[in-house]
């Protein structure tokens, strides 16, 4: 039986659980090893003056002490533009910059080594915010737009109109297994690394650059990650890069893994947003034009950033139709770590502005927000395209808030919040519906492809290798279970083998999504080329009566072969079967190739950035959730008693991992919406560095009820016409956004108080910042 | 009494000696680097996300009770007597009900906090089936999980796994572990006392408390180690490098906790100042389910299994949780020194940011809390940004007795609001003879409000923490008004 559309265990759930899965810090040090770290800019802007790097030469233990000048290769590197120095040499652009690399034998003498550099700096004033950005005018990257229809004059002409600023904060990815990587020294010059990153062409293009080494002289090896998020689509390059630079001068073995509190400080988050919008309505709260200006807090260097912010563009109507709208976005230039990627990638920040905008309008004309989004919704005649031109195509958004609405009681339960609210003398209570419309794809055209590599052995077992990397998202285990169906095999007879620049080239970063969408496309094309020259030889077999106990005399017809459980036969004598093994072993014998290479690019899709328009997304994922919340009137607290969740994902090829995906994505989102604040000092070092200060969801955090359904449908392809990998869609990270529901329904539970008392509640939520706007519409006084 | 210059641990089963400076390695670095038992991960180094719990067994009665603790912030010299169960040493081959229930429920996605996970829920077992924890259900295990971070599954499914390893039926530790042979080999040397050095580091573990008093009159600056909870995360994170280390936790009577009945005083708590947080709880949740509240949510269970009351109080933290109820329970501190013992009330203890009078040599000993009588209001308040193991941002204990609708007694003592816990005497002395009323509390809330002198920090401005000032005390009034209507 096929393992499609099973719950089946994550494929290191048994190493993970005993303990025996191991991640890079867990690889056996060879004999020779230096640990590595680095001694990072004390302050976030100015010129280095000098570097003492004597006493760390002398620190008993260092054996190698690296700057920027010991670079063989490109010095300034970078995933898109090539902005960002491998270690500061002149200037200094943020806190914990590295600027100096050390290596040394023991833990003790490494910490010991770092604290013995000192680095002087004459001190800049620097840019800490999008407001002082913006007054300095310090950008990144050029302004980007999507327009449609005549937003001024429909704002005008709107007889309701509303505006503001919104702000978003960052938020820290918070993977558990910190930047980690380790590089030993091949033959002849060559390197070997094993790395935690969400992309080993990345990694592997980047030490290449770095070294001045043709990139088929470096490998990179991931087996897996503990957690990314995003954190490590690209910044996984340079803590590479330093175990590689010191490789290279020692020519011994080298592992740094960054302590929580160094990569915290050190390294990209979510993007800060600070953003203006506008917005005309009419009296049933039906938008008519919006408009929306969004300014990024790109920190030091382009890292991902402008990307990001294309992406915050194409989801800045959420799953609105708007007539007409004008939105723009620009990356600000701070001294903060260079921001970097992190599940949703820029939407959730757009999306959040949007929701925002819903909450204003429905307060203010003391509408149901639930009344107002629906309004709203894609759907109906004329109603489905996106402001950048691309036909939504599948659109079951009406369906589905209609019946989580219901399911969940949203009605009577929204009823009953005025009498509760002015009953209950401790707690305000708030609710709300958000639904989600997330694209699938990179917005960069040409990352969407991927390749993969699949080996059978003559026992019947098969190796697949691909390009995409496992963080616990359970790629392998899906990419596992694709390729046991394809060849009618128990997963147990599958290995997916670790992802390595020597078996898949030029690969895409696991990310957008798109993981089992690319990499499982191209494990299959390579399964399809395997399965037709054994199915033609197995035609062979049978029609040339081999293994058939009577005289065949049927005609050879390689379409007719089947491949299940365990064995091939020919459909119309499915009693006469060989086993799989068994003609993979005649096979070889019969000089048959038992191995392919697939290759998968994404059909159908187009962009243009100058213009804002085309057909940047294969499908949408679609979904809703809805949040109750409580709130202590006298200290902000938040409690979560309630979510109800519907998302579309199509056929979920397992459904025990997607529904991980949902619940951790969630919850994660909550932790961005509520808890998590990234709390800076007036010198931008980040306060917030450890989970002591800086706090993710935790256990008693998860809603009391937490119900999460799939949305049940048949859809047979996606809305560009083409089927998809298992008629699955993708999962990874829609069910961050949403947790906007919970934000909404803080911000409507604030608003019961006193009308507009949430006009200015910015995101997170958090204790603090409910209270402030409790005290603010109550005058001091909650009661 | 015989002396011992080394270590003995037992780890999954074996027996360990530890000399030189492994004696001052983590206890994770140790099974880590020194014993390549990697599934113990690191992510924190403070205690705070339970990637590296791992199981510690003390003996306890003629068992061995085991509980799950932080390796991370937990250092060798401690741990002498002890037996660690790490991730790997649960199972002896077969999953065990835990682990399988993780595999079948999706318990791990990236699976680096999942050994901790896994260790916590076993800790959590032994808990149950000691008798100690009798709830079956889900709310149970969410407390009982507090200290382990996951950032992949929104935990759902770690839920899911714990109460099905539950209907399972987890075997103990014991089945897997005999005590019999392992408190044997313990108990030959349990009352060795410890003097062991390496390099410029020495640590003494007396089994006397004269000896201990002794040893900080000779080495006055000694770092007194009790559950080393905040100890652990100032080493780890370099902010401190101690080198003479005074052990407390071989003086058995330290760790007792009963309550006495003090006739006219009427019934007082007595606690060792090396009482656990654990074990003041099984205590606490019958006489003082207030402060068991609180307790509930300071640190985790694995903080709580090594913190100790005593620690608290010393540690001196302008933010620590237990000291607001102190104060307004007027507890006295049992304090031993070179020239005898002595008592001092917990509101003339502190006199400036981590200042306490306590002369060289001295020693706290123990914890007197007089128990407020039945007819008296207690409230607690812990304000964290995270509901569990969070610092807090802001603490208040509020007390008072009333003479019918009047205020007659009324003590009020805030947290996080200055350089120590301050008790409010301007706001106390307004209430007395007040009617107990909405405004009177407004006005309260307005008062204590200029008694305080808050900072700016991480965990919350100024302002938060005067707005809550002032907000507590009216929270306060309608929480304890007869017409209260909770939805």
């Amino acid at each position: 039986m096929s393992s499609l559309g099973q719950p089946i265990p994550h494929e290191s759930a048994t190493g993970h659980v005993t303990g025996t899965a191991p991640y890079i810090d867990d690889l056996v040090p060879r004999t020779d090893e230096l640990l590595v770290g680095f001694a990072g800019s004390p302050v976030a802007s100015g010129t280095i003056t000098r570097i003492n790097l004597a006493a760390a030469k002398e620190t008993p233990g260092v054996v190698a002490v690296l700057t920027a000048s010991d670079i063989p290769g490109k010095k300034i590197i970078g995933p898109l533009f090539q902005d960002e120095p491998v270690l500061a040499e002149r200037e200094v652009l943020y806190v914990g910059q590295p600027v100096v690399i050390i290596a040394a034998k023991t833990r003790v003498a490494l910490e010991a080594g770092i604290e013995a550099v000192s680095i002087d700096v004459a001190e800049r004033t620097p840019v800490l915010s999008i407001d002082q950005a913006l007054a300095a005018k310090r950008f990144i990257g050029p302004e980007r737009q999507i327009r449609r229809g005549d937003t001024a004059s429909a704002l005008a002409a709107s007889p309701h109109h509303l505006q503001g600023v919104f702000h978003s904060k960052g938020q820290d990815q918070f993977y558990l297994e910190s930047q980690a990587a380790i590089a030993y020294p091949a033959e002849e010059g060559q390197l070997v690394l094993h790395s935690s990153t969400q992309s080993t062409t990345e990694v592997q293009r980047r030490v290449a650059e770095a070294l001045g080494l043709g990139m088929h002289e470096v490998v990179c090896i991931c087996k897996r990650m503990g957690g990314a998020f995003g954190g490590k689509e690209s910044q996984a390059t340079l803590p590479a890069i330093f175990v590689a630079l010191v490789a290279h001068h020692t020519g011994r073995s080298a592992r740094i893994v960054y302590n929580k509190d160094i990569d915290m400080q050190s390294t990209g988050k979510r993007h800060a947003y600070r953003t203006e919008w506008e917005v005309g309505f009419d009296e049933k709260g039906q938008i008519l034009a919006y408009r929306a200006q969004f300014h990024s807090d790109g920190g030091a260097a382009a890292d991902l950033s402008t990307s990001i912010m294309q992406r915050t563009l194409l989801h800045a109507e959420n799953s609105y139709f708007i007539p007409n709208i004008d939105v723009c976005g620009q990356v600000c230039f701070t001294n903060n770590p260079p921001n970097t990627a992190f599940r949703g990638f820029g939407g959730p920040q757009a999306m959040a502005v949007i929701e925002n905008v819903m909450q204003e309008i429905a307060t203010h004309r003391r509408l149901d927000g639930l009344d107002v989004r629906r309004r709203n919704l894609y759907g109906g005649e004329g109603r489905e395209t996106t402001p950048y031109g691309q036909k939504l195509g599948t659109n079951h958004l009406p369906e589905i808030v209609s019946q989580l609405a219901e399911s969940c009681d949203y009605r009577k339960r929204y009823a009953q919040l005025e009498s509760t609210n002015a009953a209950d003398r401790l707690r305000l209570h708030g609710l709300a519906l958000v639904p989600v419309k997330f694209g699938i794809s990179f917005t960069t055209k040409f990352l969407n492809q991927a390749n993969a590599l699949v080996n059978l052995y003559t026992d019947g077992t098969v190796q697949v290798s691909t390009g995409g990397t496992e963080m616990g998202q359970g790629l392998h285990t899906k990419i596992r279970q694709l390729v046991a169906d394809a060849f009618g095999l128990a997963t147990d007879q599958v290995r997916v083998m670790p992802t390595s620049t020597e078996k898949n080239n030029n690969t895409s970063p696991t990310a957008a999504s798109a993981g089992t969408d690319l990499n499982g496309a191209a494990a299959l094309d390579a399964c399809a080329k395997i399965k037709q020259r054994l199915a033609g030889f197995a035609a062979g077999q049978f029609a040339s009566s081999r293994v058939a106990s009577t005289d065949s005399g049927l005609q050879q017809s390689s379409e007719l072969i089947v491949f299940d459980d365990g064995a091939v036969y020919d459909s119309r004598r499915p009693d006469e079967r060989i086993a799989f093994g068994q003609l993979c072993d005649a096979a070889r014998r019969e000089r048959i190739d038992l191995g392919a290479r697939g290759f998968h690019k994404t059909p159908g899709i187009d962009f243009d950035r100058e213009t804002g328009r085309g057909t940047p997304f294969e499908y949408f994922t679609q979904g809703a959730a809805v949040a109750e919340v409580n709130i202590d009137r006298f200290t902000g607290e938040l409690i979560v008693p309630r979510v109800d969740l519907l998302i579309d994902i199509g056929r979920s090829l397992n459904p025990g991992i997607d529904m991980g995906q949902i619940t951790g994505g969630f919850v994660q989102g909550m932790g961005w919406v509520t808890a998590e604040s990234l709390e800076y000092n007036d010198h931008g070092l980040l306060q917030s560095h450890s989970p002591t200060t800086y706090k993710i969801p935790s256990v008693t955090d998860v809603p009391g009820h937490f119900h999460c359904q799939m949305f049940a449908n048949d859809d047979d392809s996606n809305n560009l016409g083409v089927e998809n990998v298992g008629r699955a869609k993708a999962v990874g990270e829609p069910p961050l956004m949403h947790a906007l529901c919970v934000w909404a329904a803080v911000k409507q539970a604030l608003d019961s108080l006193t009308p507009g008392a949430s006009s200015d509640l910015r995101l997170p939520a958090t204790g603090e910042e409910i209270l402030r706007c409790i005290t603010k519409a109550t005058k001091g006084s909650p009661r | 009494m015989p002396t011992r210059d080394h270590l003995q641990i037992w780890i999954n089963g074996h027996r360990h000696e530890v000399r030189g400076d492994d004696m001052f390695l983590s206890l994770s670095d140790f099974l880590r680097d020194r014993l390549r038992l990697v599934g113990t991960k690191i992510v924190c180094s403070e205690g705070d996300c339970g990637a590296c719990s791992v199981l510690l067994g003390r003996p306890k009665s003629n068992r061995l009770e085991y509980q799950a603790i932080d390796a991370c912030i937990a250092f060798l010299f401690q741990l002498d007597g002890t037996h660690v169960v790490t991730v790997e040493g649960l199972s002896g081959g077969q999953l065990t009900p835990v682990q399988q229930a993780m595999v079948d429920c999706h318990g791990s996605q990236c699976g680096f906090c999942t050994p901790g996970f896994v260790v916590a829920m076993h800790g959590h077992c032994e808990q149950m089936s000691s008798g100690e924890r009798t709830n079956r259900d889900e709310p149970n295990w969410r407390q009982a999980l507090t200290g382990n971070l996951c950032r992949c599954t929104g935990y759902s499914p770690i839920l899911e796994a714990a109460e099905r390893a539950q209907a399972a039926g987890c075997p103990s530790v014991a089945e897997r572990y005999p005590p019999a042979p392992l408190l044997a080999e313990i108990a030959n040397s349990a009352t060795d006392e410890l003097e062991m050095a390496s390099g410029r580091r020495k640590v003494y573990g007396p089994t006397v408390r004269s000896d201990a008093v002794k040893f900080l009159v000779e080495n006055p600056g000694a770092t007194i180690v009790a559950g080393a909870t905040d100890l652990g995360v100032q080493m780890n994170k370099r902010h401190i490098a101690p080198t003479d280390f005074l052990l407390l936790n071989r003086l058995l009577e330290f760790r007792k906790v009963e309550v006495n009945d003090q006739g006219e005083e009427g019934r007082v708590l007595m606690a060792g100042a090396m009482a656990t947080w654990a074990d003041l709880e099984t205590v606490l949740c019958k006489e003082l389910p207030q402060f068991s509240e609180i307790l509930s949510r300071f640190g985790s269970p694995q903080i709580r299994h090594m913190g100790t009351l005593g620690g608290n109080i010393i540690n001196a933290s302008p933010i620590a949780d237990s000291l607001p109820v102190l104060h307004v329970l007027e507890a006295h501190l049992g304090i031993e020194g070179p020239e005898g013992s002595r008592r001092v009330n917990i509101n003339d203890f502190y006199q400036d940011y981590k200042q306490f009078d306590l002369a060289p040599g001295e020693l706290l000993a123990q914890i007197a809390m007089p128990l407020p009588r039945e007819d008296e209001w207690l409230r607690l308040y812990k304000i964290t940004r995270r509901r569990d193991l969070d610092i807090s941002t802001f603490t208040a204990a509020i007390r008072m007795r009333r003479d019918r609708d009047r205020i007659s007694e009324a003590r009020i003592a805030y947290g996080a609001v200055g350089p120590i816990v301050l008790r409010l005497p301007q706001t106390e002395e307004f209430l007395i003879g007040k009617t107990f009323t909405e405004e009177t509390m407004r006005l309260a809330g307005d008062m204590a409000a200029t008694e305080i002198t808050p900072i700016s920090d991480v965990r919350g401005s100024a302002d938060y923490r005067r707005q809550l000032a002032k907000n507590v005390l009216l929270k306060f009034y309608h929480e304890e008004h007869p017409s209260l209507v909770v939805v």
